[in-house]
C-alpha cells in the first residue's frame, strides 16, 4: 500500500518534470521556427489576423527579395571569409601558446602567464575606444587585416588548450626528439594531431562567436562593402515598412549555415560551453 | 651557411623555442588588449575627437561632465535594473531547468540540445525575430499572449515595458548555456554523498539542498560572477531591439558609450571617461565577489 503510493507519486513527478521540460523547449523554439517559417509566406499571410504558424501557400518570393533589397550574397561572403581566417589563425596561435606553457619550461614562463591571465579581466568595452583608435592609426580601419588581426589571439582559448595539453602523458616529447625532430615538428606531427577534439571543440566555438559577432565588425568597418551579416541584416530592424517577409528572409538566411554546423557539430557545442564552466 | 644553422640549433632548444610558440599570440594580446587599456587612461584625460593630435589634456573634466549628465546617470540605472533582475532570474531559473533534466537520458540531452539552440542566433536574428514576435498585429507571441486575456501591447514601444522586453530574451537566450554548465557540474557530484544522504533519511529537496547545491558551488559562483561581469556589459539586444529607446528607457552604459563615440560625433575622449567608470564599477564587483567566493568556500567545507 505504502509502496504503491509512493510509486503513484514518482510517476506525478515525473509527468510535471517531462511537461516543464517539454514547455520549456516550445518557448525556445517557437519564435525561432515561427520566423523560419514565416520566411516561406506570401505577403498578405504575413499580415492576416490571427497569425499562422505554417505558411498556408509556400513561396520562395521572400527569398529573393532580400537578395533585391540588400547585397545579402556580399555579406555572406565578407562573413563567411572573417570567420574562416579567424578560426584558423585563432587557433593555430592559441594552441601553439598554450603549448608552451603547458609542455615547456622558460624564463618568465609564469610572469607572461600572469600577464595573460590579468588582461583576461579587461571588458572588450571598456577598450573598444582606444583600440578604434590604434587600429585607426596604424592605416586599418575598415581593412580585412584590422578587422581580423586583433582576433587572432584569446586568453580563453590559450588556457584552454593548456589544460587539454597538460592531460596528456609525459614522454611524447621525449620520443619526438629522440627521432630527430625539431621542436616545431614535435608540436606539429605528435600533440597536435592528438589534440583533435580539442581543436574542433574550440573551432566550432570561434565559427560561431564570429559568425554572429555584431559589435567588433560594426566598429571596424565603416564601407557599406565591408558589412557583415549582422550588421548587414540590421536594414530591417526597426523600418517603417508594411512588407515583413523579407526581414524573416535575412533572419533565415544568417540562421542556416551555422544551424548546420551546429546540427553535426552538437557534441563539441556542448563540450565548448561545459569547459567555459570549468574552473581550474 | 654556418651561422644559419648555429641559429637554428639555439631556437630548437626547448627553453627557446617555447618564445616562438608565444610570441604571435602574446604580442596580439600585448598589442590589441593591453596598450589599449594603457591609452584609455590617458585618452579619458583628453577632449579628443577623431584624431589624437586635435586633443587637449583637460584634466578631469569629463568626469566632470559625467556625473553632470542625467542620461548617464540614468544608463546606470537602466544597467543596474537590468543586472537585478537578470542575474538572480536566470540563475535561479537554469538551476531549476538543471535539477530537472541532469540525469543522463535521450530525452533530456535532446532538451538540453534545444534550450541552447539561442546561442547560434546572432543578437539581430534574436532582435528581428523577437520584435516580430511580440508585434501587436501579425506577432504570433503577442496573439498567444492575448488569448491568455491580455490586452494587446507594443512592449519595446512602451517606455515602462522595454527594458523588461530586453530582459526577458536576455533569460531566454541564456538560461539553457548556463543549465548546460549546471548540469556537468550535477554529475560531476560523487554519487556516494548522495547515498550516504539516503542512508540519513532525506528526501529529494534535503539531498539537493545539502547535496547538490554544496557541491557545485564553485561553478555556481562562477556562472554568478560572469554573468554579473556580462550584465554590466549589455550592449547587443538593446542596439539591434530598441536601440536604447523609447526615451533613453532602454540606454544601458554601453550603449551611452557608444552613442557618444560613434554614433552622433566622436566624442571619444568624453566616452573613454564612461568606459574608466564601468571598468571601475566591473573591477570592483569582480574583486567583492571573488572574495565573497573565498570566504564561502572556506565555510563550506566540502571535500571534492
Amino acid at each position: 500500500m505504502i509502496k504503491s503510493s509512493y510509486r503513484l507519486k514518482q510517476l506525478i513527478f515525473r509527468i510535471i518534470r517531462i511537461v516543464i521540460l517539454l514547455f520549456l523547449a516550445v518557448l525556445i523554439l517557437a519564435p525561432i521556427l515561427w520566423m523560419a517559417l514565416s520566411a516561406f509566406k506570401e505577403r498578405a499571410d504575413i499580415s492576416t489576423y490571427p497569425p499562422t504558424f505554417f505558411p498556408p501557400k509556400w513561396t520562395l518570393f521572400n527569398i529573393k527579395e532580400v537578395f533585391r533589397l540588400i547585397p545579402i550574397a556580399m555579406y555572406i561572403k565578407n562573413s563567411v571569409m572573417y570567420t574562416v581566417v579567424v578560426t584558423f589563425f585563432s587557433l593555430l596561435f592559441n594552441s601553439a601558446a598554450g603549448y608552451a606553457f603547458a609542455r615547456l619550461t622558460f624564463k618568465g614562463q609564469n610572469v607572461l602567464f600572469t600577464i595573460l591571465m590579468a588582461s583576461m579581466m579587461i571588458p572588450f568595452q571598456v577598450i573598444m575606444i582606444p583600440l578604434f583608435m590604434e587600429i585607426f592609426y596604424m592605416g586599418l580601419f575598415d581593412t580585412l587585416v584590422g578587422l581580423v588581426v586583433p582576433k587572432f589571439a584569446a586568453v580563453i582559448g590559450i588556457f584552454f588548450f593548456r589544460s587539454f595539453y597538460f592531460s596528456l602523458p609525459k614522454q611524447l616529447e621525449e620520443a619526438g626528439r629522440i627521432d630527430g625532430l625539431t621542436e616545431f615538428g614535435i608540436w606539429l606531427r605528435i600533440i597536435v594531431p592528438l589534440c583533435k577534439p580539442a581543436l574542433v571543440t574550440q573551432a566550432v566555438l570561434t565559427l560561431n562567436s564570429c559568425w554572429n559577432d555584431l559589435l567588433w565588425p560594426l566598429l571596424m568597418t565603416n564601407n557599406p562593402e565591408n558589412r557583415m551579416l549582422p550588421n548587414g541584416v540590421l536594414y530591417f530592424i526597426g523600418q517603417d515598412i508594411n512588407d515583413y517577409g523579407p526581414t524573416f528572409a535575412a533572419g533565415l538566411i544568417s540562421l542556416v549555415p551555422i544551424l548546420i554546423i551546429f546540427l553535426f557539430g552538437q557534441k563539441y557545442f556542448v563540450s565548448s560551453i561545459v569547459n567555459s564552466g570549468m574552473k581550474e | 651557411m654556418n651561422k644559419i644553422r648555429k641559429i637554428g640549433a639555439y631556437w630548437n632548444k626547448p627553453q627557446h623555442a617555447a618564445y616562438l610558440f608565444i610570441a604571435p599570440a602574446f604580442l596580439i594580446v600585448v598589442l590589441f588588449t593591453i596598450v589599449p587599456l594603457l591609452m584609455s587612461f590617458y585618452v579619458s584625460l583628453t577632449n579628443v575627437t577623431t584624431y589624437l593630435a586635435d586633443g587637449k589634456f583637460i584634466g578631469l573634466k569629463n568626469f566632470k561632465r559625467l556625473f553632470e549628465d542625467e542620461y548617464f546617470l540614468n544608463s546606470w540605472k537602466v544597467t543596474v535594473l537590468f543586472t537585478i533582475f537578470d542575474v538572480p532570474i536566470s540563475i535561479g531559473f537554469a538551476l531549476f531547468v538543471a535539477a530537472l533534466c541532469n540525469n543522463e537520458s535521450k530525452f533530456n540531452s535532446l532538451m538540453r540540445s534545444i534550450y541552447i539552440l539561442p546561442i547560434i542566433c546572432s543578437s539581430t536574428v534574436l532582435g528581428l525575430t523577437w520584435e516580430l514576435y511580440l508585434d501587436p498585429q501579425i506577432g504570433l507571441g503577442n496573439y498567444i499572449l492575448q488569448s491568455f486575456g491580455l490586452p494587446k501591447f507594443s512592449i519595446f514601444t512602451d517606455i515602462s515595458l522595454a527594458i523588461y522586453g530586453i530582459i526577458f530574451i536576455s533569460i531566454w537566450r541564456g538560461f539553457g548555456m548556463t543549465a548546460m554548465i549546471l548540469v556537468a557540474a550535477m554529475q560531476g557530484v560523487s554519487t556516494s554523498l548522495y547515498e550516504a544522504a539516503e542512508l540519513d533519511g532525506a528526501n529529494a529537496w534535503h539531498k539537493f539542498w545539502h547535496v547538490t547545491i554544496p557541491g557545485i558551488s564553485s561553478t555556481l559562483w562562477f556562472v554568478f560572477i560572469t554573468r554579473v561581469i556580462g550584465s554590466f556589459q549589455v550592449f547587443d539586444l538593446v542596439y539591434v531591439i530598441t536601440g536604447g529607446g523609447p526615451a533613453h528607457s532602454t540606454e544601458t552604459v554601453v550603449s551611452y558609450i557608444y552613442d557618444k563615440a560613434f554614433t552622433h560625433s566622436y566624442k571619444l575622449g568624453y566616452s573613454s571617461a564612461a568606459a574608466e567608470c564601468l571598468f571601475v564599477v566591473i573591477l570592483l564587483c569582480t574583486i567583492f565577489l571573488y572574495g565573497r567566493m573565498l570566504v564561502g568556500e572556506k565555510k563550506g567545507g566540502v571535500d571534492r
